[in-house]
């Protein structure tokens, strides 16, 4: 089983449900989250090479570009959290019939955190 | 009506498959299978494919149609057309024997693994009248996430017919397992295409939450 193969099965939205969508939201999320956390623990792991080089590395991070990028994870966060916790209850069997109520509250949730993150990322930092 | 059937080919000895395109005249209410058929009888003898009772009650011509699992024989050919155009595909998660045909023997092996076994009890057991609803049409298989890219999963309706056919509040072990269903991730796909409204998705979670609070135990 190729790779292609198996991203396919995960991410195949054309003519899908809602869940299914949520399903594949929830996965590409936590890839991403993955390799973020990835690449910060090289980050950090700068410091091995002087606080110099640290400092001129976190540099990159607190320029204003890279607020899209903090928005991108924030975004990212939100969906695999909020997708979680509906998961979470579906997945114990509670609520199930009611599930697509659920997943479209999680939605508008979603927007909702993302909106406020942003918002707070523009004004207080 | 002109539509363009566009169909997946491959045959054993090929390396790679190939999408072959038919132009057919139908009328918009004519089935999918029926236009696969007269495909078959008029322009290409090789064309293989599955299909038995013509009217969704064998599940042997699942294929997916315009990137959709669905049943060819029920399926007209007007409604699922995009601008004239039909995509039709062997079903996923399955080894594919010709064209269009799959070996659904991952599916039917799985029916030896839940113990007791589900063939056997269809035959005797009136409660198992139920059974009858899901076509093993594998349809669920190819739609679920899981199932397509976890070989040892049991499957979505084989594990919704073993908690439907169990009895004395007792599923067999292998459902209550990784392989069973903690395999599943809840994507719902396998309700969602399910010809039948079977609702194995809907089984999975039932049975989670009756092992979770005790209510369902393993033999």
């Amino acid at each position: 089983m190729n790779i292609g193969y198996v991203l396919r099965s995960w991410f195949k939205l054309r003519g899908r449900s809602l869940e299914q969508v949520s399903f594949a939201a929830r996965r590409l999320t936590g890839m991403i989250m993955a390799l973020y956390f990835l690449a910060h623990v090289i980050d950090i792991s700068t410091v091995v090479l002087g606080k110099d080089v640290y400092n001129a590395f976190l540099g990159v991070f607190t320029s204003p570009p890279a607020i899209l990028v903090d928005l991108f994870l924030w975004a990212a966060l939100v969906i695999h959290g909020v997708l979680g916790l509906y998961s979470l209850i579906v997945e114990m069997g509670i609520m199930v019939e009611k599930r697509k109520t659920l997943l479209a509250i999680s939605w508008v949730t979603i927007v909702l955190l993302f909106l406020m993150g942003t918002w707070v990322m523009m004004n207080v930092f | 009506m002109k539509y363009r059937v566009i169909i997946r080919k491959y045959k054993t000895e090929w390396r790679e498959p190939k999408y072959v395109s038919y132009e057919v005249e139908a009328d918009p209410d004519t089935s999918v299978l029926d236009v696969v058929e007269k495909i078959s009888l008029e322009k290409d003898r090789t064309l293989a494919f599955e299909h038995a009772c013509h009217h969704g009650a064998c599940g042997a011509c699942g294929m997916i149609i315009n990137g959709v699992e669905r049943l060819a024989c029920i399926t007209k050919i007007g409604e699922v057309a995009r601008n004239g155009m039909v995509v039709l595909e062997p079903l996923r998660g399955f080894k594919v024997i010709s064209d269009l045909a799959v070996d659904k023997s991952r599916m039917f092996k799985q029916y030896a693994l839940v113990k007791p076994g589900t063939h056997e009890k269809v035959v005797v057991t009136v409660e198992v009248e139920k059974l009858l609803d899901c076509l093993e049409c594998g349809i669920c298989y190819s739609a679920c996430p899981i199932a397509n890219t976890f070989e040892g999963y049991v499957g979505p309706s084989v594990i919704a017919m073993a908690y439907k056919s169990s009895s004395n509040g007792k599923v067999p072990a292998i459902i209550d397992s990784r392989r069973g269903v903690w395999a599943c991730h809840g994507s719902f796909e396998c309700s969602a295409r399910c010809p039948v409204d079977f609702k194995p998705g809907e089984t999975i979670m039932k049975i989670r939450k009756e092992l979770l609070f005790g209510k369902l135990q393993v033999v």
